[in-house]
């Protein structure tokens, strides 16, 4: 459906997810470099190879102020910002009774949904 | 210590670069990787993805506050990018990295002869102002924005699906492919085809990226530096684009990406 609300302006929703784009994008990067302070701090080379993303092992390795423990938080956020984005989109979209764009975004996220899985399909 | 300064300044240097020339910083951030580092290609391009994330995340941002970004196009045709990046990001892993890196020195040599032959200013946007129906009811209107009207939705979403698996098979963010399909074959008018596509290039690269950081491909001690760095970069860069004698700047990035691809050829050769 596309209706009256289609046509006003939809300068909230937009102003929304530019400041979500935003703070996840400054809040990761911030992350990535306190991860790479922690690493300089621990004189870790990075050319000799890093340890494998292990999601069970990330809030450890930030409770024991672990390099990877801040770069793997960064590096989620950095992938999970866009998804977040769409799901800001979804909630305004819903609101705004646009059908159309409500079903493109929850189909966006059934592709990143499908990614996931199947990268865990590929890794087994 | 050297290593990570040398991570950092490659960064800054691909950012600067890439923001300075439009282009994300992928273009080079996977040559600098494989050619300077020694690192295999697809470390190198899960690392790439994820700095072009960061790079788009923080422009997208300010495309939409000011309105240049068009949401709605960029939402529909990112659910092609991200099924062509979920596509390519699969292949990525089951053809040969030698394969990959020829496929790599071609998109160089590609980009190498746009930019020797790009004109400046920019070209104005040339059959974009359709002037919008009276009556434009449907989804497609939706789509489109003041002064212009989307045209052709199909064949958008075709070259959407190419622009996905070409940014998750080479890691880049896709506008070579994504802008002159909004803006030549959709009318969408070039500035707001470049903001949308910056703009879809978050779900892009992260559909493959998720794929590449699940199969080991993303080395944080690598990824960090370099995406800092390339977040640095793209901010200088964007700061001092407007003192910058571009014609000198594209000459040497011109010979850069030539060299480049002939190094990326020789490895695939190899």
């Amino acid at each position: 459906m596309t209706g009256d609300a289609d046509q006003a302006p939809s300068v909230d929703l937009e102003r929304s997810i530019a400041r979500l784009l935003t703070i996840g994008t400054y809040g990761s990067v911030a992350l990535l470099a306190i991860g790479v302070v922690v690493m300089l701090a621990r004189g870790i080379a990075p050319l000799a190879g890093g340890p494998r993303f292990t999601p069970g092992l990330v809030v450890d390795d930030v409770a024991h102020l672990r390099p990877t423990g801040f770069i793997w938080l960064g590096l989620l956020a950095v992938i999970a910002t866009p998804s977040a984005r769409v799901v800001a989109s979804l909630v305004g979209y819903v609101r705004r009774r646009e059908r159309e764009m409500v079903a493109v975004a929850v189909a966006i996220l059934v592709v990143i949904a499908l990614s996931v899985v199947l990268a865990r399909g590929l890794e087994a | 210590m050297i290593d990570s300064a040398l991570l950092i300044g490659g960064g800054v240097a691909a950012g600067i670069f890439g923001s300075l020339l439009g282009l994300g910083g992928g273009i080079l951030i996977v040559p600098l990787l494989t050619l300077a580092f020694g690192l295999p290609l697809l470390t190198a391009l899960g690392v790439s993805l994820v700095s072009v994330i960061v790079t788009s995340g923080a422009s997208a941002g300010v495309y939409l506050e000011r309105h240049v970004a068009n949401l709605r196009l960029g939402m529909t045709l990112e659910l092609f990018t991200a099924t062509g990046a979920l596509v390519g990001g699969l292949l990525a892993f089951l053809v040969e990295e030698r394969v990959l890196e020829g496929l790599f020195a071609a998109l160089l040599l590609y980009v190498a002869i746009t930019m020797a032959r790009r004109s400046d200013p920019p070209p104005a946007a040339v059959g974009t102002a359709d002037e919008i129906p009276t009556e434009s009811p449907g989804f497609r209107s939706a789509l489109s924005g003041p002064g212009y009207r989307v045209k052709r939705l199909g064949f958008g979403a075709i070259g959407s699906v190419f622009a996905g698996v070409v940014s998750a098979l080479l890691g880049v963010g896709g506008g070579l492919v994504k802008v002159p399909v909004m803006h030549v074959v959709m009318g969408v008018p070039l500035r707001v085809a470049t903001a949308t596509s910056n703009l879809m290039i978050g779900i892009t690269a992260s559909a493959s990226a998720i794929i590449y950081l699940l199969n080991g491909r993303i080395d944080p001690y690598v990824a960090a530096p370099t995406a800092v760095g390339v977040f640095l970069g793209a901010s200088i860069g964007s700061r001092v684009v407007h003192r910058i004698d571009l014609r000198i700047l594209r000459g040497l990035f011109v010979a850069i990406l030539l060299y480049t691809a002939w190094q990326m050829l020789q490895r695939a050769l190899q």
